[in-house]
C-alpha cells in the first residue's frame, strides 16, 4: 500500500474514532475504549506510512482540483512531513495505550467528548503535516487549535477556562500573523499552493516581512519567549495525556511551520533570519528553564521546560538557516539535524514526564510537589521511568537528550569557526547560553525527581499511593526505553535524520556516523562513541563494588531504618527542603530575570487592553447615541407628528386629499 | 572501536588517578593544618579513613531507597570515565571517542545530578540543602568552564581535548593572550570544582560538597569520599593536561611516559599547593552571594573570548 493511502486510512481511523466516541455518549467506558483503539490503529497506520518515506527520502505528491480555485487540494508527503508524522504517531500510540486506564478517571464527567476532541486533534495535526496549500493549511491549523482548546477547558473550572481563553487569544493572534504571511505570498504569486510559494520571487523586504510574520505566528504556537505565557497555563489544565501531546508534539507543529516557511518556502536566503531565530531560541531556552526551576506545580514546571526545549530546537533551526544563507551546507545540515533530533527526543521525554505526572495525579490527586515525596517506593516502575526521563531531559550522557544537544553544540562550534564576525560572535554566546541551560535543567530535574519521588512522603495521599495501572506503567516504561535507545543507537538514528535535514538543505550528504561513532561532518572536529560511553558508564561502577566486596572484613549487614538525622531534633517531613527552598538560590541570583517575567506577562496588558476596548466601546456607543441615533429619532418623531396630522382619520379630509391630488395631476398634464 | 592499547592505557591512567586521589586530599589536609599551626594527620590519613569506613556497617534512614544505594557507585563510575578520557600522561586523549569537551562537561553534570538526587533521597534536611547548593554551584561554574574550554577549542579547531593539548604543547596557537585568559578562567572554574573556600569547605560536615553525604555511612560513605577525592584530582589533572601540557609525550615508550608521569605529579602537586595556599587565606562567604564572586571567573572567560575575536 502506498504511504499516502496508509496515511489516509490513518486519518480516517482517527476521524472515525472521534465520531464513534461522540455516538457513544451514553457510555463513557465504551467511548474510552473506542477512541483509544482508534488511536492505536490510526497511529500504527501513520507509522507505517511515514517510515518508508523517511528512510528513502522520496517525495509523494497528490493533487486534486477542489471546488473553488483557492481550494486546490494538494498533498506533499516529503521527508520532513514524514518525520513529523512519525514523531506525532509514535507519541499518540503510547498516549492512546495510556489513555485506556487514565481516562477512566473522567468516567461520568463526559469522557466521550474527550475522546472526540483528542482524535480530532490528532487527525488535524496529521493532515496539517502533508497539505500543500495555504487554504487547507490554515483550516487544519485552526481545527488543531480549536480541538486542543476544548481539551484545555475540559475541567470547566475557573483555572481551566481562563487558561483556555488565554490560549485561544494567543493561538488566534498567531493564526492572523500566519495568514498575513501567506497573503504576501498570495499577492505575489496569485496562488495559494505552496508549490507556487516555493518558486515565488519575493523582493528582499517582502520576503523578510513574510518570514517575520510567519516566525512570530508559528512561534506563538511553539511557545517561544515572549509568546510563551499561554503554555504554562494551558498545558497543565488539560488532561495529562492531552498535555503530553500538546507539549510533546503540538508545539512542534510551530517548529515545523517555521522550518516550512523559513527553509522550504523562502529557502532561508538572508543571514539575519537565522540570527533572529537563534537569538530568540537562546533566550527562550534560558528563561524557560529558569522559570521552570521555581515552579512547584509538576505540570507547570514541565510546561515551562517545554519553552526551554523549544528554545534549544530553535537554536538548531537558526544555525541551519544561517548555514543555508551563507552557503555552508554542512553547517545547515548539522543545525537542522540537531533541531530535528531534539524534536524527536523532546517528544519522547516530555511525553514520558507528562504521562508520569499524570500517573502521580491519578494516584494522589495533587499536582503540588510540596505534598508529594517518597513516591519511588510506592510507585517504583513509574519512578524509574521518570528518573530516566529526568536524566534525558537534563541532557545527561548517554541518553537521547544529550545526543541532540551534542549535535547542536557541534553545529554552533562549526559556525563559530568560520565566517563573518557576527557569526563568530553569536556562536560562542549561544554555546554559553546552552551550557547555562543545561546546568539549570539538571538542577530543575534534580528538584522535580528528588522532591516528588525521593525522601519522605509529605502528605497522606503520597504515603498511600499505589503503583499506577498496567497500561499507564507500560506506556511510561516504553517511553523510557525509547529514550535510552535513541541515545544508544545514535549512530543508526543520526544518519536518517541527517538525510531529512539534507533534503531540506539541497541534498548535500554529510557524514554523521561511522560504525559506532557519531561525528559532526568531519572526524577532526570531534567523534563520540555512545555505545562505548554506555558500556563504560555501566561497567565502571562495578569497580568500587568489587573493591567494597574485597574489603568487606567483618562488616555487618546494611541497616536502613528510622528517621534521618536532624541535629538531635525529632525529624519531621516539613524540615526537609521544599521545592521552593531548593530553587531559592536561583531566585536570588537571577532576580532581574524573574522580574522580567512580570513585565513580559501579557495577561496584564491584555486585560488592560480588553478593559480599554470595552470602555471605549461603551463610550463610543454613548457618542453614537447622542450625536447620531437621538437626532434621527427626534427627526422621526417630528416627521411622525406631521404625518399624524395628515392622517386625521376624517373621511372628508381624505376626500379632500383625493380632489387635491386630481387637481395637481391635471395641472401637471396640462402644463 | 578503539584499539586494545588505547583502552589499556586509559584503564591504567584511570587506575593511577584513582589510587593517588586520597594522597592529594591528605596533602591538602596536612597543608591546612600546618597553616593553622596544627600538626595535622599525615598525608596517608585518608587511606586509613577509607579502609576503616569500608569495614563499618551501612546505616541510613528508612527513606533511603535503591537510588540512594546505587548513587555512590555511579558517581565514582562517572568520574572514573572522565579520568579515562582526559589527556594526562600523553598529549592525545587516551580514549577520545568516549568524550570530547562537551561530553566531559556533561559527565560532570551527570555526577552532580546523581550526587544531588542521592542527597534528596535520604530525606535529611541537611542533605537536601546540600543538594540544592551543589546544583547551584553547577549552574555558576559550568558556563565559565565551557566558555574557557570553547575558546581553546576554537583556537585549535577541535572539541577533542587531546587535540587542544597537542596544539598548545606544540605552540601552534594563533591567539596566545586569549589562551592565557582561558587558562586563568578555567583555573578559576577548577578551583570552585575542587570545593575550596570561599565557595565551599570540603572537609566540613553539613557543608556544600559534603552536605549530601550527611546520611551516608560505612562502605557507601567510603566510596563517595573516594569519588569526591578523585573528582578533585580529575579536574586538577584536566587543567594541567589541557593547559599545561609541557613535558608530556606523544610517544608511548616507557621512558618518556615515566618522565611525563613524574612531571605530571609535580605539576599536580603545585596546583594543590597553590589552591591550598589560596583557600587558607580566604574567608568563608555567604552562599547566596557566591554568584558575585563567580562573575569574576565568567568575566575573565568572556575577556578571553574577546581576545580570541580580536585575534590577540
Amino acid at each position: 500500500m502506498s504511504p499516502l493511502g496508509l496515511l489516509l486510512i490513518s486519518v480516517l481511523v482517527f476521524a472515525g474514532g472521534a465520531f464513534l466516541a461522540l455516538l457513544c455518549f451514553k457510555s463513557d467506558r465504551i467511548s474510552i475504549y473506542l477512541s483509544g483503539i482508534a488511536g492505536v490503529i490510526g497511529s500504527l497506520a501513520s507509522l507505517a506510512a511515514s517510515l518508508p518515506v523517511m528512510l528513502e527520502g522520496s517525495v509523494v505528491n497528490y493533487a486534486n482540483a477542489g471546488l473553488f480555485p483557492f481550494t486546490h487540494f494538494t498533498v506533499r508527503f516529503d521527508p520532513l512531513a514524514a518525520f513529523m508524522v512519525f514523531v506525532i504517531a509514535l507519541l499518540v500510540l503510547i498516549a492512546s495505550i495510556y489513555s485506556f486506564s487514565y481516562v477512566q478517571e473522567y468516567e461520568g464527567r463526559g469522557a466521550w467528548t474527550m475522546g472526540f476532541f483528542m482524535n480530532l486533534f490528532v487527525a488535524s495535526m496529521l493532515v496539517l503535516m502533508v497539505v500543500d496549500n495555504a487554504f487547507y493549511f490554515l483550516v487544519f491549523f485552526e481545527l488543531m487549535s480549536l480541538s486542543s482548546y476544548f481539551l484545555v477547558i475540559f475541567d470547566q473550572n475557573e483555572e481551566a477556562v481562563n487558561a483556555g481563553f488565554l490560549y485561544f487569544l494567543i493561538a488566534h493572534a498567531g493564526s492572523i500573523l500566519i495568514l498575513g504571511s501567506f497573503l504576501i505570498f498570495w499577492w505575489q504569486t496569485g496562488s495559494l499552493d505552496f508549490e507556487a510559494f516555493r518558486g515565488a520571487q519575493l523582493s528582499a523586504p517582502l520576503a523578510s516581512l513574510a518570514f517575520v510574520l510567519a516566525f512570530f505566528g508559528f512561534g506563538a504556537k511553539a511557545g517561544m519567549v515572549p509568546l510563551h505565557s499561554w503554555l504554562p497555563r494551558a498545558h497543565p489544565a488539560a488532561p495529562s495525556h492531552a498535555s503530553a501531546l500538546m507539549s510533546g508534539v503540538m508545539v512542534k507543529v510551530g517548529i515545523f511551520g517555521i522550518i516550512k516557511v523559513g527553509v522550504d518556502l523562502l529557502h532561508a536566503t538572508t543571514v539575519w533570519w537565522g540570527i533572529l531565530v537563534l537569538t530568540i531560541g537562546a533566550i527562550s531556552a534560558v528563561l524557560g528553564v529558569l522559570y521552570a526551576l521555581t515552579e512547584q506545580d509538576i505540570k507547570r514546571l514541565l510546561a515551562y521546560s517545554t519553552v526551554e526545549n523549544v528554545g534549544i530546537i530553535l537554536m538548531g533551526v537558526g544555525v541551519g538557516m544561517i548555514g543555508l544563507a551563507t552557503q555552508q551546507p554542512v553547517l545547515a545540515v548539522l543545525g537542522l539535524l540537531g533541531a530535528l533530533y531534539h524534536t524527536l527526543n523532546h517528544a519522547m521525554f516530555k511525553g514520558l514526564l507528562f504521562l508520569g505526572a499524570g500517573s502521580i495525579i491519578y494516584r494522589t490527586h495533587t499536582r503540588n510537589m510540596e505534598e508529594l515525596g517518597g513516591l519511588a517506593r510506592t510507585m517504583p516502575y513509574t519512578g524509574m521511568a521518570f528518573l530516566v526521563g529526568a536524566m534525558a531531559i537534563s541532557a545527561l550522557p548517554p541518553l537521547n537528550g544529550f545526543v541532540s544537544e551534542w549535535f547542536t553544540y557541534q553545529a554552533l562550534f562549526n559556525m563559530s569557526l568560520h565566517g563573518e564576525f557576527i557569526l563568530r560572535f553569536c556562536g560562542p554566546v549561544a554555546v554559553v547560553m546552552l551550557a547555562l541551560t543545561g546546568a539549570l535543567a539538571a538542577m530543575c530535574f534534580v528538584k522535580l525527581y528528588g522532591i516528588t519521588f525521593s525522601g519522605m512522603p509529605r502528605s497522606e495521599y503520597a504515603a498511600h499511593a499505589k503503583e499506577a495501572p498496567a497500561p499507564m506503567v507500560f506506556a511510561v516504561v516504553l517511553l523510557a526505553a525509547i529514550c535510552v535507545l535513541l541515545g544508544l543507537c545514535a549512530p543508526l538514528v543520526a544518519p536518517v535524520i541527517a538525510g531529512i535535514a539534507s533534503s531540506l538543505a539541497g541534498g548535500v550528504v554529510v557524514n554523521v556516523a561511522q560504525g559506532t561513532l557519531i561525528l559532526p561532518g568531519n572526524a577532526e572536529q570531534a567523534v563520540l562513541s555512545l555505545p562505548l560511553l554506555t558500556i563504560l558508564l555501566i561497567a565502571l561502577p562495578f569497580v568500587p563494588m568489587v573493591i567494597g566486596a574485597l574489603m568487606k572484613g567483618s562488616r555487618l549487614a546494611r541497616r536502613h531504618e528510622g528517621d534521618p538525622w536532624a541535629c538531635g531534633y525529632i525529624h519531621d517531613a516539613k524540615m526537609v527542603i521544599s521545592s521552593q527552598g531548593f530553587a531559592q538560590p536561583m531566585r536570588f541570583m537571577f532576580a532581574p530575570l524573574f522580574r522580567l517575567r512580570e513585565q513580559l506577562n501579557p495577561s496584564r496588558p491584555l486585560h488592560a487592553g480588553m478593559h480599554a476596548s470595552i470602555n471605549g466601546a461603551a463610550r463610543s456607543e454613548a457618542v453614537i447615541d447622542t450625536y447620531i441615533i437621538t437626532p434621527i429619532i427626534r427627526v422621526a418623531h417630528w416627521l411622525g407628528g406631521w404625518i399624524q396630522w395628515l392622517q386625521h382619520g376624517d373621511l372628508r379630509v381624505y376626500c379632500l386629499y383625493v380632489v387635491a391630488a386630481l387637481v395637481v395631476l391635471l395641472l401637471v398634464t396640462v402644463a | 572501536m578503539p584499539n586494545i592499547d588505547s583502552i589499556l592505557f586509559a584503564i591504567i591512567q584511570a587506575a593511577i588517578l584513582f589510587l593517588i586521589a586520597p594522597i592529594f586530599t591528605g596533602i591538602s589536609r596536612v597543608m591546612r593544618a600546618k597553616m593553622h599551626s596544627r600538626k595535622g594527620p599525615g598525608i596517608f590519613q585518608d587511606y586509613r579513613d577509607l579502609v576503616k569506613l569500608m569495614k563499618r556497617q551501612d546505616v541510613a534512614s528508612a527513606a533511603s531507597g535503591l537510588m540512594f544505594r546505587i548513587m555512590p557507585y555511579e558517581l565514582l563510575g562517572s568520574v572514573l570515565l572522565i579520568a579515562m578520557v582526559i589527556p594526562v600522561f600523553s598529549l592525545a586523549s587516551p580514549l577520545g571517542m568516549a568524550g570530547d569537551l562537551i561530553t566531559i562537561a556533561y559527565l560532570f553534570a551527570f555526577s552532580r545530578f546523581i550526587f544531588s538526587v542521592s542527597g534528596l533521597e535520604s530525606g535529611s534536611p541537611f542533605a537536601g540543602l546540600g543538594a540544592s547548593r551543589e546544583s547551584t554551584l553547577g549552574v555558576l561554574v559550568e558556563p565559565t568552564m565551557i566558555l574557557a574550554l570553547l575558546v581553546a577549542a576554537l583556537i585549535c579547531g577541535s572539541t577533542n581535548v587531546g587535540s587542544i593539548s597537542v596544539a598548545i604543547a606544540t605552540g601552534q596557537v594563533q591567539a596566545p593572550t586569549a589562551i592565557f585568559m582561558a587558562f586563568i578562567a578555567f583555573g578559576f572554574a577548577v578551583y570552585i570544582e575542587m570545593g575550596k573556600l570561599p565557595f565551599d569547605m570540603a572537609e566540613a560536615e553539613q557543608e556544600l560538597q559534603e552536605g549530601p553525604l550527611t546520611e551516608y555511612s560505612g562502605q557507601s560513605l567510603a566510596i563517595l569520599k573516594w569519588g569526591l577525592a578523585l573528582k578533585k584530582v580529575v579536574v586538577a589533572s584536566m587543567f594541567v593536561g589541557i593547559f599545561l601540557p609541557f613535558g608530556t609525550t606523544t610517544s608511548m615508550s616507557p621512558g618518556t611516559l615515566l618522565i611525563a608521569a613524574v612531571l605530571y605529579l609535580i605539576k599536580l602537586l603545585a596546583v594543590y599547593l597553590l589552591t591550598g595556599l589560596l583557600e587558607n587565606s580566604m574567608a568563608r562567604g555567604r552562599f547566596l552571594l557566591t554568584s558575585r564572586v563567580t562573575w569574576v571567573g565568567f568575566g575573565v572567560a568572556s575577556l578571553s573570548f574577546v581576545f580570541y575575536l580580536a585575534g590577540l
